[in-house]
């Protein structure tokens, strides 16, 4: 590299227009050396010769196209210049007269106003200052008003500029939300969310509050080890110094869990027993669930008369007093799965015993498809959903600033995975419209959107969730942080909220559909071909996109957390409970677990198991068995003496 | 100055006189500047002019090359067809390293030139604010019979000729004072005693209105066949210093006519016991290896060598 590269006090270009090729306010030209450190997204700024209204103007642009070429009229003069012999071309004296031509898109002028077509001048390259100003970062960069969050670092031949978001337009509420597409398997962007959770928890200033995550991992151990300290190398370190931020693993990690079917091992690639300290299930009842039929059931399923037996079982049976004629006025406190199956056999039972068609203008077979329907669920979830109503949850209402909640839901049916989504980010709205979730912003993050907000499929709960969230979720401190593969194949209403989009390297396919049509053939080719830990970042403050570099998280890759803490094998009853509560006592053995299980069923120990992490007691042993029902201690039983029932006839010529 | 600002200078000087629009550049090609002639020449390599092929391959020694442009323009005319013409010249030395061309050094002049003896006193006071002072294509011989307007343009022309190869051998002179490494200058070197006579420098001719032979000397020299140069002959002229030149067809001319791809080399010419053959071979050699990239769409890319075309194309952008 020479001094001239590193030193942008000297231009490395000149301004050129030409009738053919005019310059505009929005777009110019300019030639460098053939060596120049100019390329594709570098920022460059042009000095205009003579003042406008008595000020010299500055203008900033990007670099969006390249060309080169010679003097050469045709191709065929140089085939006739070297007599048709390739090798003979390396050997000419002089190399023909060649140009590189560079069309930049203009990210500011200043003066701002008038808006006048960029001057001819001298351009040189961007230095961090340049970069800042043409960013327009420069308003938010200022002390005082200080909302920069870096997402990555700038470089062009030489420069190397941090470039950083508006908080306010990242996490609300000018806008907000934040979008990234790229193909998969190059670690582009669950490491660019995680880089970014990072730089947010560093730099997200005091005076806009806390914030938290909520981080919903879909497939394999991708965000199951964000408290464990990953490889970061020098490379990396210069990165994360130049951003300000600490290569440190997270701080503060909860993870969450449904059980798998057997309803006592956890569900997640993060059940090393060396990481369960901070992983907790996550199981709902009765009462969670059906708040949320609506996801669980399709519209086939459930018309106006199932919906409104549902409302009618939701508002005036389940946690109720439930007392009917029909059903001889007996007393019915419906709490669980369980509770509600036997209500429903009751009721059936009863209404058939009558030869009753109808009960509350519910027609028996609406009751019987409602039961049906109703009780699948806790076969379709289980593991998340309990028969028993038992309910272990998200600290919503004491959510912790700087902390990011995992739900680990890659191991779950489709259906699962839609219940959690929709009660969570339904919960977190909530607590958030009351100011009582503890903290002031969530962000939550959902990779493979265009799988729950697809733009051609037919409307679901899960997609009226997460288009609700990107239109009005930045009022309320609740941003969707999303990624997909496609983005066009997202709900356009979803992507287009989003203020911030990020690119990793782009299929050539996904590049050719209408919604690139606004960047230029060399953007696309540089996005087609962009390497690991780079992005190009769209940003409601920059007037182009830019591309930055970020650098690895600090966080083990799932890969290598899944070699390092590999699963835990399935185990028995006994196994599964010592496991559990060793998180809560560590000096707990296999041989007491057995002594208290005894020969209980599993449901109970189960639900003792439950309510003790639940509660998380001082006394584990002592609360543990308190859960179990005493065991009535064994008596010999006497024999009674045989008493005939009747005496056989004195002449029974049969009897013994 | 640039052009149109001294033709608007030109209009505030002399009011009287009439503007012009759109008029072509009076620079005629100079291949047509003077007729046809054949001159015999002495040769010094051997006893009769023959044809010689150039056995080894081409091979580059030129380190620069030197051309010169000249525009000549009627700005104005005057009662009687007089006209004023704005003349510009430049010349160039393009350095070639690594391949690549960069500018060794440059001149541009613009100026005007009137016949003095044609226009009036105050008219010609007026022209002589100017700077640079405007040049007098009559050589001030006062009341002179008004010519004929052609020739008044002419010799205007004539006169922005002179200046450009004034500014040609200024430029060739300081590179032959400064630097020892070959120079191809587009034209004859004779011009210039010190020029001439410079082992740096080597003339490249590319136009034959004269042609140095006659009977079979010169089918010989037209029937050249590719990489061949004839025997070298001595160029002798009253008023020029005598160089050492020859024939030398860079191209093959099968198709084409006689003089296609034929140039003729001046060199200085050798002193004593110089082996004078070696020396146009391999000074033959560096020209042949100028012959890539191709000069075109210049219509002489037959004959230009592409540094010159480097120099021309530099001219223009820059006049």
């Amino acid at each position: 590299m020479t001094d001239l590269q590193l030193d942008n006090s000297h231009a490395l270009g000149r301004v050129v227009a030409t009738e053919r090729k005019p310059n505009t306010p929005h777009e110019f030209h300019f030639w460098t050396a053939l060596d120049s450190p100019v390329g594709i997204g570098t920022i460059v700024r042009v000095d205009g010769a003579h003042p406008v209204n008595g000020q010299i103007p500055r203008i900033y642009g990007v670099v969006v196209e390249g060309f080169s070429y010679t003097d050469l009229q045709t191709p065929l003069h140089d085939v006739l210049g070297h007599d048709g012999t390739p090798d003979g071309a390396s050997l000419a004296a002089t190399e023909r007269a060649e140009i590189r031509l560079y069309t930049a898109a203009v990210l500011r002028q200043l003066p701002e106003e008038p808006l006048q077509p960029v001057p001819m001048g001298r351009v040189y390259l961007a230095g961090a200052e340049d970069v800042a100003i043409a960013l327009r970062m420069d308003s938010y960069l200022a002390e005082g008003a200080r909302t920069a969050i870096p997402i990555g670092v700038y470089r062009a031949g030489g420069t190397d500029a941090p470039i950083y978001l508006d908080a306010d337009f990242l996490l609300g509420p000018e806008a907000a939300h934040l979008n990234i597409t790229g193909v998969s398997g190059l670690a582009t962007k669950t490491s660019a969310i995680e880089w970014i959770l990072q730089s947010i928890f560093t730099h997200f200033p005091a005076q806009k509050g806390s914030v938290a995550a909520v981080c919903f991992n879909v497939k394999g151990p991708d965000l199951c080890f964000l408290d464990q300290p990953g490889i970061v190398d020098a490379a990396d370190r210069a990165l994360y110094e130049r951003c300000g931020v600490s290569p440190e693993p997270f701080e503060k990690v909860q993870y969450f869990a449904p059980f798998k079917p057997d309803g006592f091992s956890l569900n997640t690639l993060r059940s090393n027993e060396a990481l369960l300290h901070n992983v907790s299930p996550l199981t709902w009842g009765l009462r969670e669930v059906l708040q949320y039929a609506e996801v669980l059931l399709n519209k086939d399923d459930v018309d106006a008369k199932a919906d409104a037996l549902i409302d009618f079982i939701r508002e005036r049976v389940v946690d109720r007093d439930f007392s009917d004629q029909l059903l001889g006025n007996k007393h019915y406190l419906v709490r669980s799965f369980a509770d509600l199956e036997g209500w429903f056999r009751d009721l059936l039972s009863a209404m058939e015993n009558k030869g009753n068609e109808g009960w509350r203008t519910h027609h028996v077979a609406t009751i019987r498809k409602v039961r049906n329907r109703l009780s699948n669920i806790s076969t379709r979830c289980s593991g998340l959903v309990t028969d028993d109503g038992a309910v272990s949850d998200l600290p919503f209402g004491s959510f912790q600033d700087r902390t990011v909640y995992v739900i680990d839901v890659a191991s779950l049916e489709e259906d699962a995975q839609d219940l959690i989504f929709a009660r969570v980010v339904t919960k977190l709205r909530e607590h958030l419209e009351k100011r009582d979730l503890g903290v002031n912003h969530v962000v939550v993050f959902v990779d493979e959107l265009n799988k729950y907000a697809p733009s051609d499929a037919q409307e679901t709960y899960v997609r009226k969730m997460l288009l609700d969230l990107a239109e009005r979720g930045r009022y309320l401190g609740l941003v969707l942080f999303s990624a997909q593969q496609f983005r066009s194949q997202v709900h356009r209403r979803v992507v287009g909220n989003s203020g911030t989009a990020l690119y990793g390297r782009m299929d050539g396919d996904e590049l050719a559909t209408p919604g690139y049509a606004v960047l230029s053939p060399a953007v696309k080719t540089k996005l087609a071909t962009l390497e690991k830990g780079q992005l190009m970042v769209r940003h409601p403050h920059f007037t182009q996109p830019i591309f930055v570099r970020f650098p690895r998280p600090a966080v083990m890759r799932g890969r290598d957390g899944a070699e390092q803490y590999p699963q835990a094998v399935d185990v028995d009853l006994d196994a599964a409970v010592l496991r559990s509560l060793r998180t809560l006592d560590p000096a707990l053995t296999l041989g007491w677990v057995r002594d208290a299980i005894g020969i209980r069923e599993d449901d109970e120990v189960i639900r003792a198991r439950n309510a003790t992490l639940r509660e998380r007691p001082a006394d584990v042993k002592k609360y543990f068995q308190s859960q179990l029902r005493p065991v009535v201690a064994a008596q010999p039983a006497t024999r009674p003496a045989g008493v005939p029932v009747r005496s056989a006839p004195a002449d029974d010529p049969y009897a013994f | 100055m640039a052009a149109p600002a001294l033709s608007r200078l030109l209009a505030d000087l002399l009011p009287e006189s009439r503007g012009t629009e759109g008029e072509a550049p009076l620079d005629l090609p100079r291949d047509t500047a003077q007729p046809p002639r054949l001159i015999s020449a002495a040769i010094i390599e051997g006893h009769e002019l023959r044809a010689r092929r150039i056995v080894d391959p081409p091979v580059v020694g030129f380190a620069a090359f030197l051309d010169g442009t000249q525009e000549t323009q009627v700005s104005r005319y005057l009662a009687g067809g007089i006209p004023i013409v704005v003349g510009t010249v430049g010349a160039v030395i393009r350095d070639r390293r690594n391949q690549r061309m960069f500018t060794w050094r440059h001149l541009v002049e613009r100026r005007v030139y009137a016949p003095r003896a044609h226009l009036s006193a105050d008219a010609w006071r007026r022209l002589a604010a100017l700077t640079p002072p405007p040049v007098d294509t009559t050589d001030g011989e006062a009341d002179e019979p008004l010519a004929h307007p052609l020739a008044l343009r002419e010799a205007a022309v004539h006169r922005v000729q002179e200046d450009r190869q004034r500014a040609e051998q200024a430029l060739a002179e300081e590179w032959c004072r400064r630097e020892t490494r070959a120079l191809l200058i587009d034209g004859g070197i004779s011009g210039t005693d010190a020029v001439a006579r410079a082992v740096c420098a080597v003339g490249v001719v590319k136009s034959h209105r004269t042609l140095y032979a006659q009977g079979e000397a010169l089918t010989t020299i037209l029937s050249l066949a590719r990489a061949h140069r004839s025997s070298v002959f001595r160029v002798t002229s009253p008023k020029r210093t005598n160089v050492a030149s020859w024939y030398l067809r860079l191209r093959d001319p099968r198709g084409h006519e006689p003089m296609w791809g034929l140039v003729r080399v001046e060199i200085a010419e050798p002193e004593g016991d110089a082996d004078v053959a070696a020396r146009a071979d391999l000074v033959s050699r560096w020209i042949l290896a100028e012959a890539a990239p191709l000069s075109l769409p210049d219509a002489r890319w037959d004959k230009m060598v592409y540094g010159v075309r480097d120099c021309e194309v530099f001219l223009r952008a820059t006049r």
